[in-house]
């Protein structure tokens, strides 16, 4: 794989890795449409550089996704609606695992522009089957 | 070191580090007797302590903030220092000035003080983070003023970089955002109006500058990535800071008497205040990745780094946390606010002043980086103290939930004293967080007198 792809090929990894945030913060479900949208459109010979990181992005929203909706739904259903333990619980819960999910895209969007491939710590894929 | 007047900036950042230490104890001291009400009365009064932790960090800060300068400008600058007696006079100046006043505010009654500083001439004293007595303000005035002075020289005899001007204009508007502690309007809400254009302005604003300016200085030594690239980033940084960050002052003008557009304009401005701090990380990140050579000074590298994701995990999200005026409404000024206030400090200009010392001081000691093991203990200590701080700062986070639920979302509420009760468990933790910073404190001041083997700079 040519470590340096070419220009539309970091473009696309850009963002992927700009949309993966989106999906986590301001843009929750229209982000990751949009990556599967990109992923399933790049032709199999498209850049590696892109695919590496539509990768990601895909694994990393899926892992966001039961990450936060579904723990925080368990941690609920626990601890019941009006416990205040629930609620610093969640809380605390939520932005830890909110921060490191930020901040795992925000070192997969420096590679990206670097034009590096990158894979996510722990909810990363593989960037080639 | 490339000028010998550089040199000037090492007893700044010596003294910075003394006072950094001094600000911890009392910390420790604050954290305890949150637990154990009567720990060390009546000889340091709790309102006395907090004063003497938040005032030593501020002068702190300042001390590194000017070393940072007088060790870069001359470098960008590619000529010597304008007058290094000049920076070494106004330290002394300074530092005997700070000294000063934390042993004024130690030692006598803060009203017999104010009476004895002539704050009924001009009444500036007894607001949070300016409890400075008259004569202490017009010090801090005149010591920046000649700094500012032996800076602006300096840039003007030499060459002019975007880095250095950055910088220039954040400690001049450091400076001049200061005077506002000099108005002291008698309606408590003009008062707490202009009181913000000092403290929000500030690290909401012209600090940030000073801390994309170093930031951009060291990342440039340790990755020789070229300088357009970083300059770019340096130019989206600070035009994002100023569109967000001013008009964010709002986010203070919530509930103070100020008109309802308040509770939108510092709405919409602040949530995006996180923006400049999320591309500070993308950009310290970005150029590790790029780097063009592996500096041996691993632990400014790191630290660098740091700085980038901890001001974003403490100003950002902490920042957004409460930002909101519907979610304001019940947090203000409860132990959440204090979570924020710790983690955005350490996080933002604790980290990059340690940045710029942690590159700067081994060059000035003659090196280009400290001994293998001596950066092993700095590196552990950076992680002792960022690690313990965060936690300290998820405990008060779970203690401010806590106190809103108990006191002010309950349909029974407590009393303020009935939930510092319930919630001391809490209190107790973070003191145990603290411990463990100190420890993280003695690791990385011992690295400074560890030996090893060192390439010369
Ligand atoms: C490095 C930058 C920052 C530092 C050092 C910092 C520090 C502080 C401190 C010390 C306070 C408490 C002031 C007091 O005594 O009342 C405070 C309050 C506050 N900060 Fe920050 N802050 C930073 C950035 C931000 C950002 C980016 C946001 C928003 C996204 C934010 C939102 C707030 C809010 C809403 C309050 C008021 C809390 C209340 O109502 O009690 N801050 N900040
Ligand atoms: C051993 C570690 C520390 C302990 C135990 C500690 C403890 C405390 C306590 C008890 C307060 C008073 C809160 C109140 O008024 O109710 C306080 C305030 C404050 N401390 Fe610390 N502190 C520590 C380290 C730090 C550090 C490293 C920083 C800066 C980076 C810092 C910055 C501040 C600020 C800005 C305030 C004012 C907060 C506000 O108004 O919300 N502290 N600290
Ligand atoms: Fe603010």
């Amino acid at each position: 794989m040519p470590r340096l792809a070419g220009n539309e090929g970091r473009m696309l990894a850009v963002i992927a890795e700009c949309l993966y945030l989106a999906n986590i913060s301001m843009a929750p479900i229209l982000g990751f449409a949009i990556i599967l949208w990109l992923y399933y459109r790049l032709p199999p010979k498209g850049s590696d550089l892109a695919r590496c990181h539509l990768r990601q992005a895909i694994a990393g929203s899926i892992w966001a996704g039961i990450l936060l909706i579904l723990l925080n739904a368990v941690i609920l259903l626990l601890g019941g609606y009006r416990s205040t333990n629930t609620l610093i619980t969640l809380v605390l819960y939520f932005f830890t695992v909110h921060s490191a999910l930020l901040l795992v895209g925000m070192a997969g969007l420096a590679n990206a522009m670097a034009g590096k491939p990158f894979v996510y710590p722990l909810i990363g894929r593989p960037c080639h089957d | 070191m490339q000028f010998r007047s550089q040199a000037v900036a090492k007893p700044y950042f010596i003294a910075a580090l003394a006072l950094f230490t001094g600000q911890i104890l009392f910390g420790l001291i604050m954290g305890l007797q949150y637990v154990v009400g009567d720990f060390l009365f009546p000889l340091i009064p709790f309102n006395v302590a907090r004063m003497v932790h938040t005032n030593l960090l501020i002068v702190w800060l300042l001390f590194g903030f000017m070393g940072a300068s007088y060790y870069l400008v001359p470098e960008e600058a590619e000529t010597e220092l304008w007058s290094p007696k000049l920076a070494i006079v106004t330290f002394w100046v300074f530092l005997a000035a700070g000294a000063l006043t934390v042993l004024g505010y130690l030692l006598v009654p803060y009203a017999a003080l104010a009476k004895l500083t002539g704050n009924d001439l001009l009444n500036t004293m007894g607001r949070e983070f300016l409890e400075q007595p008259l004569p202490t303000k017009v010090g801090i005035v005149i010591v920046a003023l000649a700094f500012l002075f032996n800076i602006g020289m300096t840039l003007l005899k030499g060459r002019k970089t975007a880095i250095s001007l950055v910088l220039v204009l954040g400690l001049l508007g450091l400076a001049v955002l200061f005077l506002f502690s000099f108005y002291n309007p008698a309606n408590v809400v003009k008062d707490k109006f202009y009181w913000w254009w000092v403290v929000h302005l500030w690290v909401e604003g012209v600090w940030e500058l000073i801390l994309g300016a170093i930031l951009a200085f060291v990342l440039i030594k340790v990755t020789g990535v070229d300088r357009e690239v970083i300059e770019k980033w340096l130019y989206v940084i600070i035009t994002l800071t100023l569109i967000t960050g001013i008009l964010g002052t709002g986010h203070h003008y919530y509930w103070i008497g100020t008109p309802e557009y308040w509770l939108w304009i510092g709405s919409v401005f602040s949530a995006l205040e996180p923006i400049p701090f999320f591309a500070m990380t993308v950009f310290a990140f970005n150029m590790v990745n790029r780097r063009r050579r592996e500096h041996p000074n691993k632990a400014a590298t790191l630290w660098a780094l740091g700085t980038g994701v901890l001001s974003f995990l403490g100003a950002g999200l902490w920042g957004f946390m409460h930002t909101l005026s519907p979610v304001n409404y019940y947090t203000h000024g409860t132990q959440i606010t204090a979570a924020h206030g710790h983690l955005s400090f350490y996080g933002a200009y604790v980290a990059v002043v340690l940045t710029m010392i942690s590159y700067a001081m081994p060059v000035m000691r003659g090196r280009q980086a400290n001994s293998n093991t001596a950066q092993v203990v700095e590196i552990w200590s950076f992680w002792l103290m960022s690690v313990s701080m965060f936690l300290m700062v998820l405990f008060l986070t779970g203690a401010g939930i806590l106190q809103v639920w108990l006191q002010r979302v309950s349909e029974t509420p407590l009393s303020f004293m009935g939930v510092q009760d319930q919630i001391s468990l809490f209190y107790w933790m973070r003191e145990g967080a603290g411990l463990v910073f100190l420890v993280g404190l003695i690791a990385y001041l011992s690295s400074f007198f560890i030996k090893g083997e060192t390439r010369a700079a």
